[in-house]
C-alpha cells in the first residue's frame, strides 16, 4: 500500500516536470546540440544533403576579416556598455538613495526608455543622430559647438560610440533599480559608526557602500555583459552593422552569414564561438566578483 | 538619513535631473514629431507642433497594418506568458521540493539555458519550424518564446518556492489534497511575487522582440508590432511623423502597464536580479 502510494506520488510529480522538460529538450537542448553539429558542416539551409567538413568552418572563421572584426567590435561594444552602464547607474542610484523630493518620478522617467522596444529606440536615435536635420547636431550648432557636430552613425569613427551610448541610455533604468535595491540593504548604523570615526564621504563609499553592494554589482555586470553580447535589434535597426563593418557585432554577423548569405553551417560556427565567449565571460565574472562579495 | 555622501543633496538633484532630462528629451521629440506634418519637420524638432495632427495616428494605424499586428502581438505575448507561467511554475515545484541527483541535474540543465545566447539555437529552430509547417503561424513564435524563456522562469520559481514552507504541502496532503490541488490551490497563489516578476520580464521581452518575428513571422497577416513597424519603415522610406506615431502606439501598452503597476515592476526587476 505504501509502495503504491509512493509510486503514485512519483508519477504525479513527474507529470509536473514533464511538459517543461520535453518542450525544453525539443526546442532548446536539441537545437543547441545540433548547432554544434551544423557548425561542422557546410549546410546552406535549403539543400537537404549536409556535408560534414570537420573544423573547416572554424579555420575559415579565424581567417575571415569580417568575423575577426565582428569579434573585436563585440568586445569593444560590450566592454564600454558594461563600464558606462554600471558607472552611471551606480551614480544615479547613490543620488536617488536618500530622502529627496520627486524620487519616484525621477526613477520612473529614467526607467521609461527600457519599456520601449530596441527597434523604436533605434529609430528615435537614428533621427536624433542625423547629420543635418538631427537634433543633436542642431543643438551643438545652436550652442556654438559646430566643431563637435558629426555624422554620428554614418562615419566609421563615431558610429560604434553612438550605438554604445544609445544602449546605455536605454538600459540604465533597470541597472539603477538593481543598485538601488542593493543600497537600501546597507544598514545606516555602519555609516553612523564611520561618522564617529570621522571618515570622509568618499571613504564611506569605498569602505562601506561599495563592498556591501557587491552582489548588485555582480549581477549588473553579468547582465550587461550577456545582454551586450546578445544585442541584435538596436544595432540592426540603427546601422545594420555599418558603415562598412564598423558596428557589425557577432550576433549580426551570425544573422548575415546564416540567413542572408545562406551559410547556415558557417553561421552556426560563429554562434558557437559567441556562446563560448559568453560562457567564459560570465564564469570569469562570477568567479572574480563572488570572491569579493562580503556577507553581512 | 545617513548615507555615504551626507547632506550634498544639490548634487543628487543635479545628477538625477540631468539624466531624467536626457531620458525625456528624445521621448518628447518622439511625441512632438508624431503630431507634426512632414513640412514642419524642418523647423526645430523639439518645438510644439503648430497644428496637432492626430490624423497621423489613424494613418499610421492603417498604413502600417497595426490593427492586425496589435492583435498578433497580444495573442503571442498573452499565450506565451500563460504557457510560460503554467508550465514553468509546475516544473519548479518538484525541483524545489525534492533535492536529489536527478532533480539537481535537471535544474542545472535549465539554468544553463539562461546563459547560452538564443542565436545558438536559432539555426536548427528554423529547420524545425519549417519541418513542422509552422512558418508564419503565431504558434511558432509562441513555442519559441515559451521554450526559450522557460530557463529564466524555472530559475525564479524554484528560488522562490524554496522559501515557501514545506509544512503547507504536508498539511494539505494530510487533508486529502492530491499533488495537483495542493499545488494550484495552496502553493501557486503564494507565489504571486515570483509570478509578477516572470510576467513582467517576459512580457517586456516578448512584446518588444524583433528577431523571432523577423525570421518566423514574415507574412503581413502574422506580423507582430515591431516587425510591422520595421516593414513600414522599409516601405515608406522615412516618413518620420508616421513612423513615430506608429512607435508611440506600439509603446502605449507597456507604458500603461508600468504606470499602473509600477510597484510590481520595480519589485519584479530587482527580485529577478537579486535572487540570482
Amino acid at each position: 500500500m505504501i509502495a503504491y502510494k509512493r509510486i503514485k506520488t512519483v508519477i504525479a510529480y513527474t507529470s509536473f516536470l514533464l511538459p517543461a522538460l520535453l518542450l525544453y529538450i525539443v526546442f532548446v537542448v536539441y537545437p543547441v546540440g545540433s548547432s554544434f553539429y551544423y557548425s561542422l558542416t557546410n549546410w546552406d539551409g535549403i539543400n537537404p544533403i549536409v556535408h560534414f567538413i570537420g573544423f573547416d568552418n572554424f579555420k575559415r572563421l579565424f581567417q575571415d576579416t569580417e568575423v575577426i572584426s565582428a569579434l573585436k567590435t563585440s568586445m569593444i561594444y560590450v566592454f564600454f556598455v558594461a563600464l558606462l552602464q554600471n558607472v552611471i547607474a551606480l551614480l544615479l542610484a547613490v543620488s536617488a538613495d536618500r530622502r529627496i523630493r520627486l524620487k519616484t518620478l525621477y526613477r520612473s522617467v529614467i526607467f521609461i526608455p527600457a519599456l520601449l522596444s530596441s527597434l523604436s529606440i533605434g529609430y528615435i536615435w537614428s533621427y536624433i543622430y542625423q547629420p543635418t536635420t538631427g537634433v543633436l547636431n542642431i543643438i551643438l550648432k545652436g550652442i556654438g559647438l559646430q566643431a563637435l557636430a558629426h555624422d554620428w552613425l554614418g562615419s566609421p569613427k563615431y558610429a560604434l560610440g553612438s550605438v554604445i551610448f544609445v544602449t546605455v541610455w536605454q538600459y540604465i533604468g533597470p541597472s539603477m533599480l538593481i543598485y538601488l535595491a542593493g543600497l537600501q540593504g546597507v544598514p545606516t548604523s555602519l555609516y553612523e559608526a564611520a561618522d564617529i570615526d570621522g571618515t570622509s564621504g568618499w571613504g564611506k563609499f569605498v569602505h562601506i557602500t561599495f563592498p556591501l553592494i557587491a552582489p548588485s554589482l555582480t549581477i549588473n555586470l553579468v547582465l550587461s555583459a550577456i545582454g551586450g553580447l546578445k544585442m541584435f535589434d538596436l544595432i540592426f535597426v540603427m546601422t545594420g552593422g555599418g558603415p562598412g563593418y564598423a558596428t557589425e557585432v557577432l550576433s549580426l554577423a551570425i544573422y548575415k552569414k546564416a540567413f542572408m548569405q545562406s551559410s547556415m553551417g558557417y553561421g552556426a560556427a560563429i554562434a558557437v564561438v559567441l556562446s563560448l565567449i559568453i560562457l567564459l565571460i560570465t564564469l570569469a565574472q562570477l568567479f572574480f566578483l563572488r570572491k569579493r562579495e562580503v556577507e553581512l | 538619513m545617513n548615507k555615504a555622501f551626507g547632506q550634498n543633496k544639490w548634487a543628487s538633484y543635479l545628477v538625477l535631473s540631468f539624466w531624467a532630462l536626457l531620458a525625456l528629451l528624445p521621448l518628447w521629440m518622439l511625441l512632438s514629431i508624431s503630431l507634426k506634418g512632414e513640412q514642419e519637420l524642418t523647423r526645430f524638432p523639439l518645438s510644439i507642433p503648430n497644428v496637432w495632427r492626430f490624423g497621423n495616428y489613424t494613418q499610421a494605424w492603417k498604413d502600417a497594418h497595426l490593427g492586425v499586428a496589435f492583435w498578433n502581438s497580444l495573442l503571442i505575448t498573452g499565450c506565451s506568458l500563460l504557457a510560460i507561467i503554467v508550465i514553468g511554475a509546475m516544473a519548479a515545484y518538484p525541483l524545489a521540493r525534492f533535492a536529489n541527483r536527478l532533480t539537481n541535474g535537471v535544474y542545472t540543465l535549465f539554468v544553463a539555458g539562461m546563459v547560452l545566447p538564443f542565436q545558438l539555437a536559432i539555426i536548427p529552430l528554423y529547420k524545425i519550424i519549417k519541418a513542422m509547417h509552422l512558418m508564419n503561424s503565431p504558434i511558432s513564435a509562441i513555442l519559441i518564446y515559451t521554450t526559450s524563456h522557460l530557463a529564466f522562469t524555472i530559475f525564479i520559481y524554484t528560488g522562490f518556492m524554496k522559501s515557501v514552507p514545506r509544512e503547507l504541502d504536508e498539511a494539505a496532503l494530510i487533508d486529502g489534497c492530491g499533488p495537483f490541488r495542493t499545488f494550484w490551490q495552496i502553493i501557486f497563489p503564494l507565489m504571486k511575487p515570483a509570478t509578477s516578476t516572470v510576467a513582467i520580464m517576459n512580457s517586456l521581452f516578448i512584446w518588444n522582440d524583433l528577431l523571432v518575428p523577423l525570421l518566423f513571422l514574415q507574412g503581413r497577416s502574422s506580423q507582430t508590432i515591431p516587425l510591422a513597424i520595421f516593414s513600414f519603415v522599409g516601405d515608406y522610406n522615412n516618413n518620420w511623423p508616421l513612423m513615430f506615431a506608429a512607435i508611440v502606439i506600439s509603446s502605449v501598452p507597456l507604458i500603461a502597464l508600468f504606470v499602473f503597476a509600477q510597484k510590481h515592476f520595480v519589485k519584479g526587476i530587482t527580485a529577478g536580479a537579486v535572487k540570482s
